[in-house]
């Protein structure tokens, strides 16, 4: 069972390293998608890449938004032949351990898709708010009711990696792939993850000002 | 009696349409958006030259004064446009990502590859 973990980074020199030492020493294959990066991601993924031979790297030219990266590494791995792909956000919010959580109903075949949801009840209230009006925009945009739209953690079936077509290239992207799923006739789990929040995650993700810029685009793609 | 208003759009509209010319000339520009141009910025001649005749439009369609249909008319347009650059925009960046993403893939560093290159040459140069 090949299990593939797609790392999408932009500026994470500060996590980048533990977060792929951690991820080496569970032993699954690993490919790290550097989002143009400004800071020192690329040379430290680099320097990794010379004492182990598991990680990938494939570099943005450009930064082009959390959406363009996922579905570079998503298309980088298919070439490796994998079973499961599986996406983990380089901040290190995620435990790795929760990786064979989600991998587990894509290997039983219970599900195509899995998405990790983090507790919203542990969540800081900054993050909660932005969080519940994108799971809100979901449904409204994609008619679908999801626990946790927005988590970095999913994992999805060879087949599923295969179908589902990533358009979206910024934070919009986690909504759009709920959205394929129902649209391929993919069926979707969501299990429960462990979070680890820091105060430098903190700064990343979903905040109550992405919520609203991702509102406005799926406004002016729906008029387009 | 010719306003001030109607010698700055002549001279406005008969500039930009030597502008959108001199791009055609240059291939930044594609024959049709010439062509769109120039109708444009005729229009918008036509109208400074003749500002009166608006009135037949504006009884016509039913706007209160001639100015009033060709101010309507011209906020149409321009939303009409910004609209077609705002999708021209998005276009080019959906071809960005994926030129961006293609050159990612192929220039991968990888672990895995490196191993199997080193193989390969070892195979052909084994006294290396």
């Amino acid at each position: 069972m090949k299990i593939f973990v797609v790392v999408p980074a932009y500026n994470e020199e500060k996590t980048i390293a533990k977060v792929l030492s951690e991820l080496i020493d569970m032993g699954f294959e690993i490919v790290v998608v550097d989002d143009g990066s400004k800071d020192h991601t690329y040379s430290i993924v680099s320097k990794i890449i010379k004492q182990k031979k598991r990680v990938t790297l494939c570099k943005h030219l450009l930064n082009r938004g959390l959406g363009g990266a996922l579905k570079t590494g998503i298309e980088a791995a298919l070439i490796e032949d994998p079973d499961v792909i599986v996406t983990f956000d380089a901040d290190g919010q995620h435990d790795p351990h929760d990786i064979l959580n989600v991998s587990k109903p894509i290997i039983d075949h219970e599900a195509d898709v899995v998405v990790g949801k983090r507790n919203f009840e542990d969540m800081p209230r900054s993050k909660k708010f932005g969080n519940t009006v994108m799971n809100l925009i979901t449904l409204i945009f994609y008619g679908i009711k999801v626990d946790d739209s927005q988590s970095g953690l999913r994992a999805f079936s060879r087949k599923a990696a295969e179908e589902i077509v990533i358009n979206a290239r910024d934070y919009g992207v986690s909504s759009e792939i709920v959205g394929e799923v129902k649209k391929q006739d993919l069926s979707l789990k969501e299990v429960p993850i462990k979070t680890i929040y820091t105060d430098y995650s903190m700064t990343k993700g979903t905040n109550t000002l992405e919520g609203l810029k991702i509102l406005v685009k799926l406004i002016i793609n729906m008029l387009k | 009696m010719i306003e001030l208003y109607q010698i700055i759009a002549i001279i406005l509209g008969l500039i930009a349409i030597l502008y959108s010319i001199i791009r055609f000339r240059n291939g930044m520009m594609s024959v049709g958006m010439l062509l769109l141009w120039i109708i444009i910025w005729l229009i918008i001649i036509t109208i400074s030259l003749y500002p009166n005749d608006t009135n037949y439009l504006a009884i016509y369609t039913g706007i209160g004064r001639g100015l009033d249909f060709v101010l309507i008319l011209g906020i149409l347009l321009s939303f009409y446009l910004i609209f077609k650059m705002y999708n021209k925009i998005e276009n080019i960046e959906e071809e960005l990502t994926d030129l961006v993403r293609e050159l990612a893939i192929q220039n991968k560093k990888s672990g895995m590859n490196n191993e199997k290159i080193l193989k390969e040459s070892d195979i052909e140069n084994p006294e290396k």
